[in-house]
Formats: C-alpha cells, structure tokens, sequence
C-alpha cells in the first residue's frame, strides 16, 4: 500500500532522524562496552540490536539495509583493529563482517515485512468492520422499505379507492378508510423519526451526545407526543418522586419510549398500558408492561435484532415491530445501558437501563440547545 | 365580514399551504399566501396582516431572515413552521423574535389554538404579557395583584424564585418561552446560561401543582426548547 508512493520529505527526514540518533547511541554504548572489555562480539550485537530498532521505528527496507552496512562499517572503522582504519582484509575479519552484514540485513528485512505485515493486518480488520457495518445499513435499509410499503400501499389504494369513489360507499365506510390511512400515516411518521434518530447516533459514530436530562420531562412528553397520535392508548405513567437528573440524548431515549409504547399498543392487544421508573444503584430503569398475550417463546432471544424473523406472528396488523426494537436496542446501547424483555403470566415487559453517572469524557458537554 | 383576521402564510410546500389555508378559511380567517419569502415580505408590508405563519424552509431566502426582516418594521406575532429534531432551529425562531412555533405534522386544533394565543398576546401592547389579574384553569388559580396561587381552592405555598416562574409562564400561557428566555427574565441578564437551576425549580414547581409530575396537565415540557403553561 505504502511502498508505491515516494517517500514524502518529512517522513524522509524522520527516517534519517531516527536512524542516525538509534546510531549515536548504539556508538555511545558501544564504546562504554569496549572501554571495559575489549570485546568487538558485544559491540556487534549492538549493532545488530541497533540494526532491529531501524527498521522497527522507520519506514520501508532502505533504512534498515543502510544501517546494517553503516552498523558494518563502524565497527571495522572503531572498533577493530587497525583503529581508526577501514580494513576488511585481516585474518578472520571477512567470515565476521559477512555474517555481521548478512545477520544485521536479514534482521531488518524481517522485522520491516514483519511490520508490514501488521499493518495489512490491521486494514484488512478495519474493511471487515466496515464491510459489517454496511451489510447492517443495508439490512436495516431492505427491512425499512418493506416496512414503509406496506402502509403505503395501504394508504394509496384507500385513497384512490376513496376518489374513485361514485356513490356506492357508505358514509361509515369512508369514515373507515380516512381513519386507517391516518393511522398508517402516523406510523409511517413514527417510522421516519426513528430513522432520522438512527442517522443521529451515525454521525457521531456508536456514542451519542448527552447531557443530563430531568426523568420526569422527558418521560412526559415522549407520553404526551405518543397520546397525540394515538388517542386510544391507556397509559399509566409513574415516575419516583426524587429528582432525578440522568445523562442522555433526549430526543433518542423518548423515541425508545414512544417505540416500546407503541409496540405494546399495537401488538400486545392488551388495553392498559404501564411505564414506571425505577431508580437502581447506578442506573434507572424503565419498565414498560403490558397485560396482553406476551411474546413468543421462540422470539424472546432475536427480538432486537430486528428484520429476520420473516414477519410477525402476531396476525392482527401488517406493522413489523422489528425495526422499532433494533434501534430501541442501538439507541439503549448507545448509551451503555441494557434493554431486554420477559413474559409474565399475563403480557410481556420491556425493560431499558441507562447509567446515571455521567462519563468522565463527557463530562463537559454543554446541552445541546445551550452556546 | 370585512372585520375577518388576516394570516398570511409564507410556506413553500403546496399540499401544507393548501391544507393550512383549508383550515384557516373553514374558521374565518382571511388568507394570505406566499410561496417564497421575497413574495411574503412584500406582502407583509402591503396588507399587514394580523399573524405570520412562516415555514423556515423556503426556496429563495432563508426563513430566519424573512423573521429578521419583518422584525425591523414590524412587531405582528409571527408563528414559525418547522420540521421535528430540529430544537436549535426552535431555539434560535424564538429567540430571533418569532411568537411560537408549531412542528410537523401538526393537527387543525393544535394550529388554530397558536393563532388564537398569538392574536390574544398581540392585543395586549405590552411586550408579551398579558394584563388580566387571573390565571383561571381546571382549579389552578394565580392571583397576580395578591400574588396567591391556589389550587382547588387549598393555597399553595411557593417561594420567591417559583412564585415567579409560574407567574410569568401563567401570563404567557399556551405560549413556548424558552430557557433563555426565562432565565432572563427570572435571574437577569447576566444569569448563568446553565440551564439546570431552572429545570430543579419547575421539578418542585411541578411536585406543588401536578398530580402526577410525570403527566403534567399544567406546565409542559418541551425537551431543548423550553415551557408552555396550559393555555
């Protein structure tokens, strides 16, 4: 990837920089070594050591070769006898330098692919994260467009069925039909929100941006927005009577309300509707019960996952709930809290944790309305 | 009839203009419609309507600047239309001079009860507030000569900073008053724009007057923007 492109001058210059500083201390060591022992074996080594560290800390295979010949020469130039003279043609000295040069070469050509390698290593994870996290937009964008048909194709044909409409539709039945394209209206724009809260956690990657929010106000409007479309719902609402102020992206956390409240309304078939607060040691967390005929054994492990299932069982709405409940849980995770489900005797629970410390990073983060 | 209430309505989408002007004329309003802001501020000018609807989006200026520009001339309550998840677009509406704002998709009562809280804060001179000596809803009564608040009758016991804030939402009531704004208008101007000291209030606020602090009925909420009390 890399060896293709010349050499820019800065890294050019960090190369040098690095080899020669490596060297003057390799000297500085060596002739310590030497002063106490006459031992050029030693000396070798560290230049051989000095060799490894080049081409460790610096770029490509020529740093490493010219500091293996480099490591050669000084050693034979200071370090042998005659001192201060280059001379390869004493008794011996050619087997020594050879091996030196082949050893020092060899070394620094290893460590280099070694760290080449690596490298490679390293980009191939990086694609395979990124090929994942496509293969994830495209699922979430396949399941997105079956979901959003079906009420269109709803929608359309009630309403064309509506304007073609010459006298023979009873006045209850047109009533009928401007209610349930209002109703797959609303979910549609349900459906919109939380893909527009999705492409809220993308941009700043798997973390959101909090800041601490009163429980109570959010709680209440996400109930509040919930009741504005869909008048039918019975929802009891409780919250503790402490105050409590809990780190998180607003907006997100009341789309996890509205989705799970919605869920329950819609697939439950349960008329009461409960969400209570609880405050834990560290977190809080959110119940949402319903009395109705709870979830399928079967589905209590991959209903978050979203998609997948091949439609829903429940028989009793075209609306997938699949979508709704993979961005509950990316939305919940996102804030390093939990989300899972249980059946009870009567009706299923929905259950979400956030952490109620604030992190150490985010600490600072003003809120996202303020300066 | 010539005494109809004229709201002019600068909004780029044809379907939302169509469907607001339905809305409008089946309440006796008059209509008056813009497609782009240059077109809207000349009418603004030309007939002076009572309200503004104006959707932020538009096609040739942008929507703050259209509010900019009728500020410089005029103080006629002006109603910002905008798109949900957008509350730093709210923020800067409201506190760039608009009245209110109303989020789509939006509902026939939801738009005609903002008209009526714009066109009723017009008649009173002032700044925004309202005169009236009461604040009278559902038991929830603010006596603002003798500065009592009872509700159902039992007097409800509120300190200085609360007695205030309730005050001034009540006079401002069915209209959005941002932090900003508030922490102004209750702490001064050089208040710290921290806004966390004015939410621990209205949770106290909120312990005296509502039943249930997690459905309010009086005082709502409105995440990153700000309170409106039940007009």
């Amino acid at each position: 990837m890399k060896e293709k492109e010349p050499m820019s001058k800065k890294a050019l210059l960090v190369n040098i920089l690095v080899t020669v500083s490596i060297f003057v201390i390799a000297t500085l060591l060596a002739i310590a070594f030497f002063h106490y022992s006459v031992n050029s074996t030693s000396v070798a080594i560290i230049y051989i050591l000095a060799v490894m560290l080049v081409a460790r800390y610096t770029n490509g295979y020529v740093p490493g070769i010219v500091a293996s010949f480099l490591g050669v020469i000084c050693v034979n130039y200071v370090f042998t006898y005659p001192f201060m003279h280059l001379n390869f043609s004493i008794d011996g000295y050619p087997v020594t330098f050879v091996a030196m040069a082949v050893i020092s070469g060899l070394t620094s050509m290893l460590t280099t692919q070694f760290k080449r390698q690596n490298e490679i290593l390293n980009e191939q994870e990086k694609y395979l994260m990124e090929a994942e996290k496509e293969t994830m937009r495209a699922n979430l964008l396949r399941a997105v467009s079956h979901d959003l048909r079906t009420p269109l194709t709803g929608i359309i044909g009630m309403a064309d069925t509506y304007l073609a409409d010459s006298g023979w539709l009873a006045e209850e039945e047109k009533t009928y039909m401007v209610k349930s394209i209002s109703e797959d209206a609303n979910w549609l724009l349900n459906m919109v929100e939380n893909l527009l809260s999705v492409t809220r956690i993308r941009v700043g990657e798997t973390r959101v941006n909090t800041s601490p929010e009163p429980l109570e106000e959010v709680v209440s409007e996400a109930v509040q927005r919930l009741r504005k479309r869909l008048v039918q719902a019975k929802v009891r609402v409780q919250v503790p009577e402490e105050f409590l102020m809990v780190p998180m992206d607003a907006v997100l956390i009341e789309q996890v309300i509205i989705n799970l409240l919605e869920n329950a309304v819609y697939h439950s078939g349960s008329e009461q509707i409960d969400l209570y607060v609880t405050r834990e040691e560290e977190a809080v967390a959110f119940h949402i019960r319903d009395y109705g005929k709870g979830i399928a054994p079967e589905r209590l492990e991959t209903i978050f996952d979203g998609g997948g299932t091949g439609g829903n069982q429940s028989g009793d709405s075209h609306r997938g709930m699949g979508i709704g409940l993979s961005i509950c849980k990316t939305i919940v995770n996102a804030h390093e809290g939990t989300i899972w489900v249980r059946n009870w005797k009567q009706g299923a629970e929905f259950i979400f944790t956030l952490p109620l410390r604030e992190d150490k990073g985010n600490g600072k983060q003003t809120d996202h309305f303020g300066h | 009839m010539a005494n109809k209430q004229t709201i002019l309505v600068i909004e780029d989408e044809k379907n939302i203009g169509n469907y607001i002007e339905t809305i409008l004329l089946s309440n006796e309003y008059k209509v008056l419609r813009s497609m782009n802001g240059v077109t809207g501020l000349s009418l603004c000018t030309s007939h002076r309507p009572e309200v503004v609807l104006l959707d932020l989006g538009l096609p040739d200026i942008d929507g703050m600047e259209v509010l900019k520009r009728i500020r410089e001339f005029s103080n006629l309550p002006v109603i910002v239309i905008s798109a949900r998840t957008q509350e730093r677009e709210k923020v800067e509406a409201l506190d760039g001079g608009a009245d209110d704002y109303i989020t789509k998709p939006f509902g026939a009562e939801e738009l005609l009860a903002r008209i009526r809280t714009a066109l009723r804060h017009r008649l009173h001179a002032g700044r925004i507030q309202s005169q009236e000596p009461l604040y009278s809803r559902d038991g929830l009564v603010i006596d603002f000569e003798r500065r009592l608040v009872t509700l159902q009758g039992n007097a409800i016991h509120l300190t200085q900073i609360e007695y205030k804030l309730v005050s001034l939402l009540a006079r401002n009531a069915g209209k959005v008053l941002t932090y900003d704004f508030i922490l102004k208008e209750i702490w001064g101007p050089y208040a710290d724009t921290d806004n966390q000291i004015l939410r621990v209030n209205m949770a106290n606020i909120r312990r005296k007057l509502e039943s249930n602090p997690a459905e309010p009925h009086f005082i709502f909420t409105e995440i990153g923007v700000g309170y409106r009390m039940l007009e």
